[in-house]
């Protein structure tokens, strides 16, 4: 059966090739920087390396966008279904989505037709940490490049989706996994790592694009030494934060965690590239006084090395795992006649900070969802000013203890899905969900055949009727311009358009256009699924596209209680949905 | 020679299925002396003779489901008895076993609600237990006649395992008094190790059966401490099996019992429960574990 489908497969390519284009077009470092000024194609994730999800495309406008339509739509297939968290890239008239359980898929833009499928083969004793979803490629020279839940890096051949390299990132086998799409930068595809509470340690790993090669690795845990391979020779870059044990006690700094597992960004006016990290490990913090850095930080980090030159954390000593992954979208505002460079995040743990990308000071800081309880506020260099009524407690000094309320819950403010930046409006378009969790101690827990201390907790809406809030945000003031209500949380990415339109989707599967200004809903469209996936928009033949996958899953399906209730009804899928305007 | 109730462990699939298909799963945790390992190409261990008398008795062909463990022992019944794993199957087979070995056998555990007030291990039926554990701690008698109170952790080092309650305990108790002599090690052998051979540690501490394997491997340089920790929530704890509970209604009392012939000269007392044979087998029978 596999050798038959090869063959269609390898004719259909070929038929693609040539429909398309005669000429190959070859992604190169330019083509990357310039990929938010080229509405013909979408070469990285997020529109850009600045991942401002920003499309200066202008043919769709609220005026015409009800008449949106489907033109094709294409099925991920197979028994595995789970969340489509991918974003879709499309080169040349082809586009370029991966599924979960690390497929990649190449389309034809036009049609929907497949031209080839790739499926990694996961090995036997994979026990991935984290859903197994997948959030897109990244396109170099004539490579469709992305990490597997086994924790390697495949490049394939982007006419016939052939493994031309293949690197092993980190073992899986301690709990190393891969989710988010690599970036390219500077000739480099860079990758992070996601991994459990087994005692991992988090990096920011390059590679040569084209080989293969590997070129830095940068631990995001203080103490831990940073390499880089300097012709063919493995060197030293430095301990990460200088020496070991200045925010960590004892040897905690050894598995302290700090997964980048969300990937990261690249602003070219700095040269830097933004990953941000996850919480630190073992997650209970009575173990581990002190700010535990680089955890729950966003890092600014120097392309051609790995060297770490600015971090700011967002939530010093975590507690309550919130992840500081979340995308660090550059963008620039005029304030008093001059240009502040700046940079913003909307944090797991319901803050959205302003910083300045140059060298990571904080400018300032708000609240962007309606309940904040473990910290009290921000301070004037936005650290948190905690609450310490707030922090679960220490699980091995007491017996089922009280149980705390904590706002956000884990899932965050904000979970991974980007949020999108409009040149336009100079609003932000950010996806949060209002939830709470109960924590407390579990001391009737097992792990491996032994008894073990946990903690029990468990997600609750705050609001009847919605969880998810679309707000439109003001980074010069923090006001909220508009918000729109979701009954379920959201879970998708945003994109905005110069057309002045927000699109983003939800998990009961409508794929939604909002106006920019007001927040009006002014089309909507059910996929079927839910979307879980960040929307696109290119244009081919003079016209504006707009795909998006729907595929309901991710995380949140995932945790029972209160919040289970309202999307256990949803069903799954597997699909790419495809729109454009009629032709008049 | 022991009875164990057969209709007991034949529950994933039917007892029917079992026997038609002539095979048992018997999911055992991966790489996880002296309970269950692979050395020079062979099953070994506690679980793997328990599995095999298991299969024998029902007179079936026993196969092993090899178990990478995750966080906590909810993850391993989803992903091993009740959902099954598909990540490495083609055609999105989930991959499950009939029956699962150490697991815990506590009430409060089986019956644990979630905040709905729903069971939270409702998928799955605990049973049969087989072993007491306990937290032991083996050390460097060179460096320590005795382990009076954990207080000489203060002045000695420790190793323990990553995420294990040790662990825990020892970087959080007395106000992480002992949280700089605590060295953690990815597994409990590199514990032991690092006790053995490089001295970076003098003691060690984890679950009995582990501790006392590693220290008959060296039985001269290591002591066997007979200290108990009363500051433990859970101190002892007991391990038994747990099969889907699709065919709960299986695991009523059944009439048909089962002799299974373990096989061994160590069982020559007749009938015991499975708990104490067990335990003789893992500190008395080394030829079997090694």
């Amino acid at each position: 059966m596999e050798s038959i489908k090869k063959i269609s497969c390898l004719t259909l390519a070929i038929t693609a090739l040539y429909s398309s284009m005669t000429i190959a077009a070859d992604v190169t470092d330019k083509d990357l920087l310039n990929d938010q000024k080229t509405p013909e194609n979408v070469l990285t994730n997020g529109l850009g390396l600045e991942a401002q999800r920003y499309s200066n495309i202008d043919k769709l406008t609220a005026k015409n966008v009800k008449q949106l339509r489907p033109v094709w739509a294409f099925s991920l297939g197979g028994e595995k279904q789970r969340g489509q968290e991918s974003q879709p890239m499309i080169n040349d008239g082809v586009m370029y989505v991966t599924g979960s359980y690390s497929r990649v898929f190449a389309i034809d833009a036009k049609t929907g037709d497949e031209i080839w499928q790739y499926d990694a083969r996961l090995p036997d004793g994979i026990m991935p940490c984290c859903d197994v979803v997948n959030r897109g490629v990244a396109l170099y020279g004539d490579l469709v490049i992305f990490g597997t839940l086994d924790a390697k890096l495949v490049a394939l051949d982007a006419k016939t989706g052939k493994v031309r390299w293949k690197k092993k990132v980190a073992d899986y086998k301690a709990g190393y996994s891969i989710t988010a799409a690599p970036i390219v930068v500077k000739g480099k595809v860079i990758t992070g790592l996601s991994g459990g509470e087994f005692g991992i340690v988090g990096r920011v790993i390059a590679y040569d694009a084209k080989t293969g090669a590997k070129a830095w690795e940068r631990p995001t845990v203080e103490g831990h030494m940073g390499y880089a391979w300097q012709d063919g020779k493995k060197v030293e870059t430095g301990i990460s934060g200088g020496a070991p044990g200045r925010t960590w006690p004892a040897e905690l700094w050894k598995h302290g965690g700090a997964a980048p597992w969300l990937g990261g960004t690249y602003d070219p006016d700095t040269d830097l590239l933004y990953f941000g990290t996850g919480n630190p490990a073992p997650w209970n913090s009575y173990m581990r006084p002190g700010d535990n850095l680089f955890s729950s930080s966003r890092l600014g980090i120097d392309p051609d090395d790995g060297k770490i030159v600015w971090h700011f954390q967002t939530t010093p000593h975590d507690g309550w795992d919130y992840d500081g992954v979340n995308e660090l979208i550059s963008f620039n505002y005029q304030e008093n006649g001059k240009t502040v460079k700046a940079a913003a995040t909307a944090d797991r743990n319901g803050f959205f900070y302003v910083l300045n990308r140059t060298n990571g000071e904080f400018i300032r800081g708000f609240p962007f969802v309606d309940k904040i309880s473990w910290a009290k506020g921000l301070d004037k260099q936005g650290r948190p000013q905690f609450d310490p009524s707030n922090r679960p407690g220490d699980p091995s000094n007491a017996k089922q203890g009280k149980t705390v309320v904590a706002a956000p819950s884990f899932l965050g403010g904000k979970n991974w899905m980007p949020m999108a930046y409009s040149q336009k409006t100079g609003l932000f378009y950010v996806p949060s969900n209002e939830w709470q969790m109960d924590i407390w101690n579990e001391p009737t827990a097992y792990k491996k055949g032994a008894a073990y201390l946990g903690a029990g907790f468990t997600i609750k809406a705050i609001n009847e009727d919605y969880i998810g809030v679309l707000r439109a945000i003001d980074p010069k003031t923090g006001k909220v311009v508009w918000d729109y209500k979701n009954y379920a949380p959201l879970w998708g990415g945003v994109l905005t358009t110069a057309g002045g339109l927000v699109f983003a989707g939800n998990p009961e599967g409508y794929l939604m256009a909002f106006d920019d200004k007001t927040g009006e809903v002014l089309y909507k469209f059910n996929t079927g699924s839910g979307i879980v996936g960040s929307p696109v928009t290119w244009t081919m033949d003079g016209e504006q596209y707009v795909s998006v996958l729907s595929g309901w899953g991710g995380a949140v399906p995932l945790w029972g209680g209160d919040v289970a209730k309202r999307v256990k009804h949803f069903n799954q899928g597997g699909m790419v949905w495809t729109f454009k305007l009629p032709k008049s | 020679m022991i009875l164990v109730s057969l209709s007991q462990f034949a529950q994933a699939r039917s007892y029917d299925d079992i026997i038609a298909a002539n095979e048992i799963t018997i999911a055992v945790y991966r790489d996880f002396p002296p309970y269950s390992f692979e050395q020079n190409g062979q099953a070994k261990g506690i679980d793997i003779h328990l599995a095999n008398a298991i299969a024998h008795g029902l007179g079936v062909k026993l196969t092993l489901l090899w178990a990478t463990p995750g966080e906590t022992t909810a993850d391993d019944l989803r992903m091993y008895l009740w959902k099954g794993n598909n990540l490495h199957t083609n055609d999105g087979t989930r991959v499950k076993a009939d029956l699962m070995l150490r697991i815990p056998y506590d009430k409060n555990y089986a019956q644990m609600r979630d905040d709905q007030g729903l069971l939270v291990h409702e998928q799955v039926h605990m049973f049969a237990p087989y072993q007491q554990e306990r937290w032991q701690i083996a050390y460097n008698p060179n460096k320590l006649e005795q382990i009076a109170t954990m207080a000489v952790f203060q002045y000695h080092k420790i190793g323990v395992e990553i995420d294990s309650a040790p662990q825990f305990y020892l970087t959080t108790a007395f106000n992480g008094r002992l949280r700089n002599n605590t060295k953690t090690y990815l597994d409990i052998r590199d514990a032991f190790a690092a006790m053995t051979q490089t001295n970076a540690v003098d003691a060690v501490m984890g679950i009995k059966s582990q501790i006392e394997w590693l220290h008959q491997q060296h039985p001269q340089q290591t002591h066997i401490s007979q200290q108990t920790y009363p500051l433990f929530d859970t101190y002892k704890w007991d391990i038994g099996m747990a099969v889907g509970n699709d065919y709960r209604q299986l695991a009523t009392p059944s009439k048909t019992y089962c002799s299974i012939n373990l096989n061994s000269n160590i069982y020559t007392n007749g009938q015991r429960n499975l708990v104490s044979v067990i335990s003789s087998l893992s500190y008395t029978n080394k030829s079997l574990l090694k």
